[in-house]
């Protein structure tokens, strides 16, 4: 499957809305196992949201080995694979490590409790 | 100022001076305060700019705003435009100031960026309005790759406004290049619940001073969105991240605290008059050679997951 993002965002693949359009196509491919394709040519502003919701929520439920294999992300400029790696880093601790989730909870609820008089 | 008249009962709000002075944004949150506590029957105001040597781009945003705040309280505004001194006149004539209020002078193009307000996100139209009135007019010498990342960051901004703020009446932005300086200022400003108030309900414990709620606000992988089971929470991160590493500054009022981030780090402060939305002056360098870039993710050999 090839994806031209393009067709999705615009210029701008900024809101998750567009991030969730992108995930909905393309969650479903991946689990079975084929090979997607994003093509990001002609997009030039990225923000975080899009990218949370497009591809880190893969990480939900596909490991990394398996996206490095499947998936395939063409013609993205600079700043947007600055943001996806930033995006991929915390996504992969977020739904990889259920330790890490209950810890980042746990420092939550911490954090809370010590302000409490 | 506001000053209310014994006999008629109108109110006047004499626009005072605005620079980049904490003390201005301060006077500009109590103005707000004095306006919330007034009842909507004496919200009859006129605005009057008879004490105003100088409004700066986060005057003219903040005015627009705190307009728009009233009028949505079923207030009533007469703007007394013989009141404004010629200079600060044909600012607010080319930013298009006082064509979002009902004079007929159309805005033109000039060192001001113009002044808008939106109640919803329209993605491509700020967008676009970050490309091509703001970083895109010819004043910068950066690139277009640097001028996307520019208005991405920025973007990010405008997502936390209008996600997390539940600001009723929109998002008011206005923007200023200083040549000088070689700086290029935006402001953007809701009049939502503010960052530590979000956060203080999300971690349902109003006891977190403003200073250490947004200090929370700013680590990475934090948000206080909870309607979904995606991580989230990078937007201030990020945009902490590119400011120090590329000498921008940034500053963020919300509620009583303030964040001050420059390329020496960055300083949490309380005590400020406590504003319930929240303002974002944001000022990035107008010369490519002050950036630092991570080339990082060119490398094609590097898995992405």
């Amino acid at each position: 499957m090839n994806l031209k993002i393009h067709n999705i965002t615009g210029n701008y693949a900024i809101s998750a809305d567009h991030g969730q359009q992108v995930y909905d196509q393309i969650h479903s491919e991946l689990l079975d196992g084929r090979a997607v394709e994003l093509d990001f040519s002609e997009v030039n502003v990225f923000a975080s949201a899009f990218f949370n919701f497009a591809i880190g929520q893969l990480l939900k439920d596909i490991s990394p080995d398996d996206l490095n294999r499947l998936l395939k992300i063409n013609n993205l400029n600079q700043n947007g694979g600055t943001i996806l790696r930033q995006i991929i880093e915390n996504a992969k601790r977020y739904y990889a490590d259920p330790e890490y989730q209950e810890a980042a909870d746990a420092v939550m609820e911490e954090y809370a409790a010590s302000f409490e008089a | 100022m506001l000053v209310t008249h014994r006999t008629t009962g109108k109110t006047t709000l004499y626009v005072s001076t605005t620079e980049d002075l904490p003390r201005h944004v301060d006077r500009l949150f109590r103005l707000c305060q004095d306006i919330e506590q007034l009842p909507d029957t004496a919200l009859d105001i006129l605005i009057d700019f008879h004490y105003c040597n100088f409004i700066n781009h986060l005057g003219v945003a903040f005015l627009g705003g705190l307009a728009c705040a009233i009028q949505a309280r079923g207030g009533r505004l007469t703007f007394d435009w013989e009141t404004l001194p010629k200079r600060i006149g044909m600012n607010l004539a080319q930013n298009g100031f006082l064509y979002s209020f009902g004079c007929e002078q159309y805005p033109w193009d000039g060192n001001s960026i113009p002044y808008r307000s939106d109640l919803d996100h329209d993605f491509t139209e700020i967008g676009d309005y970050l490309r091509d009135k703001w970083l895109g007019k010819g004043w910068v010498n950066i690139s277009a790759g640097l001028q996307n990342a520019i208005a991405g960051q920025v973007s990010e901004i405008y997502l936390n406004a209008f996600e997390h703020s539940r600001s009723p009446i929109g998002v008011f932005s206005c923007g200023q290049h200083y040549p000088r300086a070689e700086m290029l200022y935006l402001t953007v400003i809701d009049f939502g619940i503010g960052i530590p108030n979000s956060v203080r309900s999300f971690l349902q414990n109003d006891q977190i001073p403003s200073t250490d709620a947004l200090e929370w606000a700013f680590q990475a992988g934090k948000t206080t969105k909870q309607d979904t089971a995606v991580s989230r929470g990078m937007e201030l991160n990020l945009l902490q991240n590119f400011v120090t590493q590329n000498q921008g500054s940034l500053q963020i009022f919300s509620n009583d605290g303030c964040v001050a981030i420059d390329h020496t780090g960055i300083r949490y402060e309380n005590g400020y008059t406590s504003f319930t939305g929240t303002l974002v002056n944001i000022a990035f360098r107008c010369d490519e050679t002050y950036y630092c870039l991570t080339s990082e993710a060119s490398d094609p050999g590097k898995p992405w997951f």
